[in-house]
């Protein structure tokens, strides 16, 4: 069967964005409704499940302001993603220190036993990455589950390659034991 | 556990090993059952990130967004129909809904929903008012059963190409990004149509192409209309 379901749905963003950038809400909301999974999923890792719903909003509302700054030299779920990882960043930054304080010593985590069988194996691995150190949780997220790559990486958290390679292999090793639930 | 090799199997996956160091992990790995099996883990992890589900927001969060980007001087622009441009919109939108074969769950509360949308344009018209841009009969349609599709219809095929030369007409007040978006979008579709319709003749009981043609169509008018209503907005 040569019919792509791919194909139709790509074709509505493009001509919704052409839309919501001359001010049409309408076709903003389904833009929205299209990439608000995406986003959500990616602002409750990130950040926490009691930030994600006003991240998300201000990601969008971030976005409709700059929707005329879209030039169409990327997919727009590319563009639209890759403002949204600014925003959860950004947002990390300005609550760096109130985080750390809270945040336990990731000596402490490396060295937890290995978690407990669950019947929900994807709850169970979600579970773990919240339980990463913060920097190694960071690069995971965007390198194994959003499938950035560790330059790009490097440069929009302004560490070095390096760091973000020694930080992936360090989320990798402590996830491994989650994977034998 | 070979820290010296297993620190370097992240990399090694990823492909980011220069080719003399990957020959060395390759070797490593052949002669050590231990460092492989920390690979086929680390494999295993990266598969499962890989094949994490994204879940919408337990609320819905549009409502606050749209509160924020209206009042916060965005609000969306609103465009301006002619009288005669305004009632041939509705004509249009009524014969496409009645022509092309879809059963609504509530037929009766639709068609009167039709109907209600057309007197409000026409009222709107000939008052000389201001319409809003976005007329979406299409949301409403998304979640409905389709029963079967007549190809030859005359009035789908009447409101397209009054779309059509409506665009042609229009095609001079809209910026080549946007001719290239919907002449590249038509193309898509037109093919999806074409496909779904050759497929059809030899599996003419197939819902899922039924629907899928009829999903096509419906993507094809909207985009044409909208794309008519681009043409005529004004700044
Ligand atoms: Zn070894």
């Amino acid at each position: 069967m040569a019919l792509s379901a791919d194909t139709p749905i790509q074709t509505g963003i493009e001509t919704d964005v052409a839309l919501a950038a001359r001010g049409d809400a309408s076709a903003f909301e389904r833009l929205y409704r299209t990439h608000v999974a995406r986003i959500h999923s990616l602002t409750r890792r990130m950040l926490s499940s009691d930030e994600a719903d006003e991240v998300t909003q201000d990601i969008f509302v971030r976005t409709w302001q700059k929707l005329s700054q879209f030039r169409g030299d990327s997919a727009f779920t590319t563009w639209l993603h890759r403002l949204a990882v600014n925003v959860v960043i950004e947002r990390r930054r300005t609550f760096a220190i109130q985080r750390e304080r809270m945040a336990p010593d990731p000596a402490v985590l490396d060295s937890l036993p290995v978690a407990p069988p669950r019947a929900d194996l994807t709850v169970d691995f979600e579970h773990a990455i919240g339980q990463l150190p913060p920097g190694a949780r960071e690069v995971f997220l965007l390198h194994d589950v959003e499938g950035y790559k560790h330059r790009e990486i490097a440069v929009m958290l302004g560490v070095a390659t390096g760091t973000s390679k020694r930080q992936l292999h360090r989320a990798r090793m402590l996830m491994r034991k989650h994977l034998n639930g | 556990m070979h820290e010296e090799w297993t620190d370097k199997l992240s990399d090694y996956l990823d492909d980011e090993l220069s080719p003399r160091e990957r020959q060395a992990v390759e070797s490593h790995l052949r002669g050590c059952a231990e460092c492989a099996a920390v690979l086929d883990d680390l494999t295993r992890v990266v598969e499962r990130a890989q094949r994490l589900d994204r879940r919408p927001p337990r609320a819905d969060l549009w409502d606050g967004i749209a509160a924020r980007i209206e009042t916060r001087g965005a609000a969306p622009r609103r465009v301006s129909f002619t009288l005669p441009q305004l009632a041939a919109a509705a004509v249009v939108l009524i014969a496409a809904s009645a022509g092309i074969a879809w059963q609504f769950a509530d037929r009766a509360a639709s068609r009167s929903a039709d109907i209600a949308r057309s007197t409000e344009a026409q009222s709107r018209a000939s008052s000389g008012y201001e319409a809003p841009a976005e007329r979406e009969p299409s949301a409403e349609r998304s979640n409905i059963d389709i029963a079967h599709v007549s190809f030859a219809d005359a009035q789908y095929d009447a409101a397209v190409s009054d779309f059509e030369k409506a665009l042609q007409n229009g095609r001079r007040r809209l910026d080549k990004t946007t001719i290239a978006i919907v002449e590249h979008n038509l193309q898509i579709i037109d093919q999806a149509i074409e496909q779904a319709r050759q497929a059809l003749e030899t599996d003419p009981a197939n819902d899922y192409l039924s629907g899928h043609l009829v999903d096509a169509r419906r993507r094809k008018l909207d985009l044409l209309r909208r794309a008519a209503a681009l043409t005529i907005e004004s700044d």
